[in-house]
């Protein structure tokens, strides 16, 4: 892609685009906050609008996935592409992942012996998520991505709560 | 005790000449990816490193990104390797995931480049690395199968495998991306909890989490 692809497809003038952006990684960058920032607040809309968790992490994540859905390639960009964008962008990527760690994080509260778990668990219940959510995107599968909610849900209790529980939770709030 | 193959591996046994100059580009584009960056490596980078001309690279790969992929393929049959060689059959099923996982770490704090260049870097190859990346992930998930037997027929989710090397993985890549690879063993314990806690759940996982930090 070259700033020339850009100034077309917005139909302005490359003189515009040098007035806003130093160059197409500026732009990329600006692009990128703007796409994560819209998801990222949309999911914590959803999140925020139950009361408890575990209800509360079903609507967030069920807005991840409509989003990611919605916009393939914002969901492209985000968690497959980032890679090409440079170091940049992908400490921009790790930063997003940090606002939503609350959504996962409450699950500490919610579990029995929760205060006893590593440090680390709403990082692994992230990384179980965006693994499922990537393998789809790697297949080319943006479209079907909210049929994955009682998987990514899965992945989301199943460190707090274990499997057994995890198993009982999504039968319950994904019917 | 882990035996973790060195990088001198690649080149010793009885190889011809231009083979060996082969294995020598991929290894120079290992490490050199892995200290720059995919996109700020070049040809000439990879040559110099290696000690070998343009024309003997040429001769060996069509461009970069060829190699990049012939050198990718190499580090996973490596790492992957290095887990079979190191894993006993005979050992139950969670002594097994300890030591896999733990040569991966040892493997990467030893060589922080490789390990940048196969979770980090090779996001930023294109669309076949990241094919390959994936495909080598579910490689890694196919050793996990077996943990699904600890679930006494219950229902697991058929992708619980990738859940438990999503959470690894994601681990991994924040560590690296901090420039942390040496640092890496001591998360194993945790990193320990991330794979085993889909099948056995956080009070198992824990307490082999301490075992682990123990060991």
């Amino acid at each position: 892609m070259t700033v020339a692809d850009l100034t077309k497809e917005a139909g302005v003038s490359r003189t515009t685009f040098y007035e806003l952006y130093e160059d197409k990684e500026a732009c990329f960058l600006a692009a990128y906050d703007n796409a994560v920032e819209v998801l990222v607040r949309r999911v914590i809309a959803a999140y925020e609008a139950e009361q408890s968790w575990p209800k509360r992490a079903v609507a967030g994540l069920a807005a991840l996935l409509e989003v990611l859905a919605e916009e393939p390639a914002l969901a492209r960009l985000s968690l497959v592409d980032i890679g090409n964008a440079g170091p940049l962008a992908q400490r921009r990527y790790r930063a997003a992942i940090q606002r939503l760690t609350p959504l996962f994080d409450e699950g500490r509260d919610y579990a029995s012996g929760g205060r006893n778990l590593p440090a680390n668990t709403s990082r692994m219940a992230i990384g179980g998520v965006t693994g499922l959510i990537s393998d789809e995107l790697v297949a080319g599968r943006a479209e079907q991505l909210p049929g994955l909610l009682s998987d990514v849900l899965f992945a989301t209790l199943v460190p707090y709560i274990g499997p057994d529980a995890a198993a009982r939770e999504v039968e319950r709030l994904t019917r | 005790m882990i035996h973790i193959p060195d990088s001198s591996t690649l080149v010793s046994g009885p190889m011809a000449g231009s083979e060996t100059r082969r294995q020598l580009i991929l290894e120079a584009m290992v490490q050199v990816v892995g200290r720059k960056g995919y996109r700020e490596t070049s040809v000439a980078d990879v040559i110099e490193e290696a000690d070998v001309s343009r024309t003997t690279f040429y001769k060996h790969f069509e461009d970069k990104h060829a190699c990049f992929l012939a050198a990718y393929d190499l580090v996973v049959e490596r790492v992957l390797g290095a887990v079979i060689a190191n894993c006993d059959a005979r050992q139950p099923w969670l002594e097994r995931m300890r030591v896999g996982l733990a040569t991966v770490v040892e493997m990467f704090a030893l060589n922080p480049e490789l390990a940048r260049t196969a979770i980090v870097e090779v996001a930023a190859a294109g669309s076949d690395a990241r094919q390959r990346h994936w495909d080598a992930i579910t490689r890694f998930t196919e050793f996990l199968a077996e943990g699904e037997q600890l679930a006494d027929g219950r229902e697991l989710p058929g992708n619980i495998g990738l859940m438990a090397a999503g959470a690894v993985s994601g681990l991994i890549f924040d560590e690296l991306l901090a420039g942390r690879a040496e640092h890496l063993p001591e998360l194993l314990p945790d990193l320990l909890f991330a794979m085993l806690v889909p099948y056995i759940g956080p009070g198992a996982a824990t307490a082999e989490m301490r075992r682990a930090a123990a060991s």
